[in-house]
């Protein structure tokens, strides 16, 4: 990262990710004293029961409602946005994300299914589990329909999550009407993507998987960038472009699950968060990732705070902002490229 | 003992859709110091064969070797510390710098831990200058032109600094100039000891800069060897389906092929020419294109009319160099303009050697069908070294004013008119 806009960017972030943390911490339905936080924040390990009564009350809220749900909120914004650029560098298409492998809809049957069934009654993680299941079966339908012996074809790759996501969301729809009233809300409730209940064990599970899946795809920067100048050029440099597509496609799209399992279906993260690093500091992975993940993280962790400060102690699901954001972004991207200026 | 050089043995290429062949029992090598222009007309294979000698497409049966090594026991680093590879596109999504994409090339030194650094932007911006492309360095790749975009991409190869190279129709979008310029580039390379094989559709350069053609026709190598070896005008017709004509350079002596277009004669027709010293070059080519059947003569041997007609099969006379168009060749020369319907006398000038052809010419205009070039039309003037030469020009001028070229063709066209209908 040799660029000064790189680096000024990388502590823009750094800075805006501590910031957004710490007050992803302090407010809320109830407003924490900023003293009383760093104290119960400095003395992680101690008992409840040794604290003075009237840091009990931060403690709890701190250590069992919003830290969890920060880091939940942080990981998969960081997980979205970072798979995103992952994908968009993979496909050379600026407008790709990991949803072109089905995983939103393979997301959604897995958790339709998981509520009807009753099994995200009898488990807690049950929803998770079931939305993390069904994106990595939509994917690796997708990837063998687009796969033959020599090959991955992109285009096919498209086409084929586009015909799976297709048929995934029918059956979705399928289930639904077969399902109680009550399932269909929790399922309707579920697509709008939300961290509210977070909870450490419904947070550290998948939280090791999360972070090595980050290190392989931020390790890849560079083979990504060379992939850029067409499969035989990079090929001719020492990249193996079919086991770089096989292992992005896998990585990417299990760091999607993850994040969909713990965080619900969040659009556009994946999609607008890469694009706007690459109009501020220029397409070379190598900091596009890194930065991309700051940003997603920031990003989610801001979205998450206005939803649940907005129209408090009421909470606005955070996947209803970020689309609410997303949405007219895309559009104004939309516009940006009718004027033939590149994106 | 070891051999040296980038080998293609016997490859064959078939691709399952249809059990198509796209390259039979192909046998080519790159030696090191060597550069090999790969031609061929389009689909001939030569890019399949470059994907081969790349090691990113498989032979279906064959082997490729480098320095005696099977390519496919070579690990991705030995391969990209060997063999660089320059293909027909660049990046086309997003916006890198033109030296971000030269830094590329560090790559299969650098390898996926190492980022590079201040030694490798230095390694690209010498490779940038180098190709003129220096200024070009913070611009946008996807806002260049094609050509700057191919030099980029070559600056991109020369740090990959392989001993073998490969460039896929590098020269594709380039002009004269920088298509000059890359193969010129590409020859220096060759001296410094690299083997180097470049497709590309530019016969003429090709024959120009390289040391061996080999040529492709439908995944067949059908000639291989020099480019004086290689391009004969039968080759070149049968392969590239059309006419062409196949000769040598006079101030290169390289092999110059040029087509040549397809004319309908006109029959029934015919003009006589009256040129020398260059001075009906220009007509010529303007009846050959319409298809005007001619005569020409008397030219001095290696006068450039004289070439000419000999190269376009108009039957012509001439005399040696210097010397005076002699009672035998004017009587053939008076037989020619017997039989056109026109005779035309070109601008040059008259002396002791060619006061024949003024007499020609005076000949022609007792027969009504002279017409004269106003001096602007040709190369020299119209210039006359000796009085009674002056005095015969210009009793034949005043009743034969001069035209212009255009004038010529139009009273050519209304004399063909008159007579075929």
């Amino acid at each position: 990262m040799n660029h000064p806009r790189i680096r000024s960017a990388g502590i823009v972030l750094v800075v805006g990710l501590l910031g957004a943390f710490l007050a992803a911490i302090l407010w809320g339905a109830v407003s924490l004293p900023l003293v009383q936080t760093l104290q119960v924040l400095m003395n992680p390990g101690t008992p409840i029961s040794n604290l003075p009564p009237e840091l009990r009350r931060v403690y709890s809220i701190i250590w069992h409602i919003r830290l969890p749900r920060a880091v939940v909120a942080a990981t998969a914004g960081a997980a979205l946005a970072l798979s995103g650029a992952s994908i968009q560098g993979l496909f050379r298409n600026p407008l790709a994300s990991p949803d072109v492998l089905g995983i939103s809809a393979g997301s959604s049957l897995g958790a339709v299914i998981a509520i009807a069934s009753g099994f995200s009654a009898i488990h807690p993680l049950g929803i998770s589990l079931g939305a993390f299941g069904g994106s990595v079966f939509a994917a690796l339908v997708v990837y063998s329909i687009s796969t033959q012996p020599g090959g991955t074809h992109l285009l096919y790759l498209v086409l084929a999550g586009l015909a799976v996501s297709s048929l995934l969301s029918g059956l979705v729809s399928g289930v639904l009407i077969m399902t109680q009233e009550y399932a269909l809300s929790q399922f309707f409730f579920w697509t709008m993507g939300g961290m509210e209940g977070a909870s450490w064990s419904r947070v550290l599970p998948p939280l090791p998987f999360m972070g090595i899946a980050m290190v392989i795809l931020l390790a890849l920067s560079q083979p990504l960038n060379l992939l850029s100048l067409g499969e035989e050029q990079a090929f001719s440099l020492g990249v193996s472009p079919e086991k770089l597509k096989l292992i992005i496609l896998i990585t990417a799209s299990t760091l999607t699950a993850l994040a969909v399992a713990v965080a619900g279906p969040i659009g556009f993260v994946g999609l607008m968060i890469p694009h706007g690093i690459r109009l501020l500091t220029g397409p070379n992975h190598r900091s596009l990732l890194p930065l991309s993940a700051l940003g997603g993280a920031t990003f989610l962790l801001v979205a998450d705070l206005i939803g649940r400060t907005l129209i408090a102690p009421r909470e606005i699901k955070t996947g209803i902002i970020t689309s609410l954001i997303g949405g007219p972004y895309f559009i104004y991207l939309i516009l940006r490229h009718r004027k033939g200026g590149l994106v | 003992m070891k051999t040296r050089g980038l080998i293609a043995e016997e490859v064959h290429y078939t691709i399952a859709e249809g059990n198509k062949s796209l390259l039979r029992s192909v046998h080519v090598q790159i030696q090191p110091g060597e550069l090999i222009g790969l031609i061929g007309p389009n689909g001939a294979g030569k890019s399949t064969l470059m994907k081969i000698l790349l090691g990113f497409l498989q032979p279906t049966d064959g082997v490729v070797s480098l320095d005696s090594h099977p390519l496919v026991k070579l690990s991705a680093k030995q391969r990209a510390q060997s063999i660089a590879y320059m293909g027909q596109q660049g990046p086309g999504a997003f916006p890198f710098t033109a030296v971000e994409i030269v830094e590329m090339g560090t790559y299969p030194v650098l390898g996926t831990g190492k980022q590079p650094g201040k030694t490798e932007r230095a390694a690209a911006m010498d490779a940038l200058n180098y190709v003129g492309m220096g200024d070009f360095a913070q611009r946008n790749f996807l806002t260049l032109s094609g050509g700057e975009k191919q030099l980029v991409l070559f600056a991109r190869v020369l740090v990959q600094n392989t001993p073998y190279i490969l460039l896929d129709e590098p020269t594709a979008n380039l002009d004269l100039g920088h298509e000059t310029q890359l193969l010129q580039m590409s020859r220096e390379l060759c001296k410094e000891g690299k083997g180097i094989m470049i497709a590309m559709h530019n016969l003429n350069s090709a024959a120009e800069f390289c040391d061996r053609l080999i040529l492709l026709d439908r995944g067949e190598l059908v000639a291989q060897g020099t480019p004086r070896e290689v391009l004969t005008q039968k080759r070149v017709e049968q392969y590239y389906h059309t006419h062409a004509r196949v000769g040598i350079n006079e101030s290169t002596g390289s092999i110059t092929v040029t087509p040549v277009p397809q004319i309908q004669t006109q029959q029934g027709f015919k003009v006589h020419i009256i040129g020398g010293a260059g001075s009906s070059v220009t007509l010529t080519r303007l009846f050959h294109l319409q298809g005007i059947p001619m005569t020409g003569g008397v030219a001095h041997e290696l006068d450039s009319d004289a070439k000419l007609w000999k190269a376009l099969g108009i039957p012509y006379l001439e005399v040696p160099a210097f010397s005076e168009i002699t009672e035998d060749v004017y009587g053939k020369a008076k037989n020619f303009v017997d039989e056109a319907d026109l005779v035309i006398l070109c601008s040059f000038p008259f002396g002791r050697g060619n006061v024949g052809n003024l007499e020609l010419a005076s000949y022609a205009a007792l027969g009504n069908k002279l017409i004269i070039l106003s001096t602007h039309t040709g190369t020299c003037e119209r210039g006359f070294y000796l009085p009674h030469i002056d005095n015969l020009y210009r009793k034949i001028e005043q009743e034969n004013p001069p035209l212009d070229l255009e004038q010529a063709l139009e009273q050519v066209r209304n004399k063909i008119s008159v007579k075929l209908n």
